[in-house]
């Protein structure tokens, strides 16, 4: 297997009025083309800013990307914003959280899905058109052909994100980013845009990227895990390891504020207390002591560092889960 | 077409008919059988509404005023077109620009147009023209085909600010919204963003103001003229009002017909930009 992206060092910085916002803080992440891998964390844990930045879609003049993107052999982060360009539709492509939002409300949705055909790969007026509902039938939407005719205000949610599926696919991308796609979803539209995912990446050979603020979107669907809090990784692991055995208290209470149908009726839910932390003043030690139930002295002084356990499981504690260190239970 | 006529109600039918009968005398308003707007009746000066010969009257010098509103339509009408036109084109094209590229680029253009949007239009119009419009020779005035172009270039500077705002702002509410990212994704270019995805949004809310624009300049002609700056001496209905305005106690219709034609005409150009702009905010709460 070769690597496909690789991420180096990728950091993040938005310059705001109250100073400077480090969103992503040396991210190190190597996918392996063909995989899926899933990124989870809570909402502003920098899962959104990192899957842009290492596209390159982040453009305003207040940001500032470091690190080292490399893309399919090629040093993303080297190359000029043409040439980064040239890859983008042909080479990775992202969906987008919200398809109430994605698409240009003006538009009819066939002139959406034939401006990249026509572009990027040349197609005429009649081939783009074909292509489209092929595409559209892929996506299994009924009626195709009507449906190019189509406004976007005429769709609903879960028609809208699989015309967003139908083009980002349209270039045959290596490498997909889906940005939460099932978020704006509801819960039975979802499982159908995860399983109609599933199988165009295994169909058409993508790699993809699933970004998610839900473990149990990522359990049936990624090869690997990366768990993201205050704009680090904190653990990451194979799927099936990672459910199995994990190490970090902030995937366990991820895991464990998953609603569970056996639950009692009237019970409360069981949440992660607390907030980030300030993503302009970070705390000195581990960003997530403040509201870990294991937190020790040491979590608050010291900053972890990514740590390696068998199985290329990686994690970010000073006291992972499943040790034999006795720690007292505050 | 059916269909849009009786979305309209009934103020805006009423201006969307009156604008095509001014439209219609634009293009016509030449061959119909008028007496000449520049030869004055030595046997009806002054008479009023209704005389023989002279439907809407004539004014103190026997000039016949129905020719005159009709034939003055033509230079009014293609002043307020062209300048809205040719400033509405530039104002669009800086404050779409701007407001795409950002940064200090963006706040030197806003800074310009709260700059000349602060002095009245009238105000700026007047200083351009009374600027532009001199000759060297003080005793011999200007070409009058030279003073219409200059009239329209004052006018044009005026609107560009009005619509470039107009369509920066627009441009500014369109800009971060998650398609254009989409569509960046899908490796478009800057210009191709411009034109498929940001242009067909904005342009509704260009069009609702380029019509409350052309009101704004058929009156400021009209002003230039009345103030001694405008086309003093041609067919205009700036021109019939400031040539009449001393001899209004004597014959005051020649006052009344160009100013009512005037207002009426501004007032449906008013009406029919309201009613675009208001199917635009229902349009907007749809998305």
């Amino acid at each position: 297997m070769s690597s496909i992206l690789k991420l180096e060092n990728l950091r993040v910085r938005f310059s705001t009025h109250r100073g400077q916002l480090e969103a992503v803080r040396g991210v190190d992440l190597d996918i392996q083309a063909g995989t899926s891998i899933g990124i989870v964390g809570e909402s502003g844990s920098g899962k959104t800013v990192m899957s842009r930045a290492a596209m390159g879609l982040l453009t305003g003049s207040n940001v500032t990307r470091d690190g080292r993107i490399s893309f399919d052999g090629k040093v993303l982060s080297d190359m000029s914003r043409e040439e980064v360009r040239n890859e983008f539709g042909t080479g990775m492509a992202m969906i987008f959280q919200d398809p109430m939002t994605a698409l240009n409300p003006v538009r009819r949705i066939g002139s959406q899905l034939q401006e990249s055909l026509r572009v990027r790969l040349g197609m005429s007026r009649k081939e783009s058109r074909a292509r489209s509902i092929e595409l559209l039938t892929l996506v299994r939407i009924p009626e195709p052909k009507q449906m190019l005719r189509k406004f976007p205000s005429q769709l609903s949610g879960g028609m809208r994100q699989r015309i967003m599926i139908a083009i980002a696919i349209s270039c045959n991308p290596k490498l997909l980013f889906a940005d939460e796609p099932t978020t704006a979803l509801d819960v039975t539209v979802q499982a159908q845009i995860l399983e109609l995912l599933t199988d165009l990446r295994q169909r058409l050979n993508m790699t993809m990227v699933l970004v998610t603020h839900d473990l149990g979107v990522v359990a049936g669907n990624t090869d690997y895990v990366a768990v993201m809090y205050a704009g680090e990784i904190v653990e990451q692991a194979p799927t099936t390891e990672l459910f199995a055995n994990m190490k970090m208290p902030y995937t366990e209470a991820l895991f464990k504020s998953i609603p569970n149908i056996q639950m009692k009726a009237g019970s409360r839910l069981p949440v992660i207390e607390g907030r980030l932390p300030d993503p302009t003043d970070r705390p000195l030690g581990c960003g997530f002591a403040a509201r870990c139930s294991y937190a020790q002295e040491k979590c608050f002084a010291e900053h972890p560092e990514l740590e390696e356990a068998k199985d290329g499981h990686l994690y970010r504690c000073w006291f992972p889960l499943g040790d034999s260190i006795p720690r007292k239970v505050s | 077409m059916r269909k849009l006529w009786s979305e309209f109600n009934l103020p805006t039918k009423i201006s969307v008919t009156w604008v095509s009968i001014i439209l219609f005398l634009v293009i016509t308003g030449s061959f119909l059988p008028l007496p000449n707007p520049t030869e004055y009746d030595p046997n009806a000066s002054g008479v009023g509404l209704f005389s023989p010969g002279h439907i809407l009257g004539t004014d103190i010098n026997g000039y016949d005023l129905l020719s005159n509103v009709v034939n003055g339509a033509r230079i009014s009408i293609l002043i307020a077109l062209i300048s809205v036109g040719v400033g509405g084109l530039i104002g669009s094209a800086i404050g779409i620009g701007s407001a795409y590229i950002r940064g200090k680029l963006d706040i030197t253009v806003n800074l310009l147009f709260n700059i000349l949007l602060s002095i009245p239009n009238l105000v700026l119009g007047l200083a351009l023209v009374a600027i532009l419009a001199t000759s060297a020779d003080p005793s011999t005035p200007i070409d009058p085909n030279r003073r219409v172009f200059i009239i329209i270039f004052s006018l044009t500077v005026v609107i560009i600010p009005i619509l470039g705002r107009i369509a920066r702002g627009a441009t500014l509410s369109w800009v971060n919204r998650e398609f254009i990212v989409a569509a960046r994704s899908m490796g478009m270019k800057d210009r191709h963003i411009i034109f498929k995805h940001i242009v067909p949004n904005v342009l509704p809310a260009i069009y609702a103001v380029i019509f409350l624009a052309i009101g704004v300049v058929i009156v400021a002609e009209g002003a230039l003229s009345l103030l001694g700056v405008g086309i003093i001496d041609g067919v205009s209905w700036g021109a019939m009002i400031g040539r009449v305005a001393g001899d209004f106690t004597y014959a005051p219709q020649s006052m009344y017909v160009p100013v009512v034609v005037l207002a009426l005409t501004v007032i449906a150009f008013n009406q029919i930009g309201d009613h675009l702009r208001s199917q635009l905010d229902s349009r907007e709460g749809k998305i």
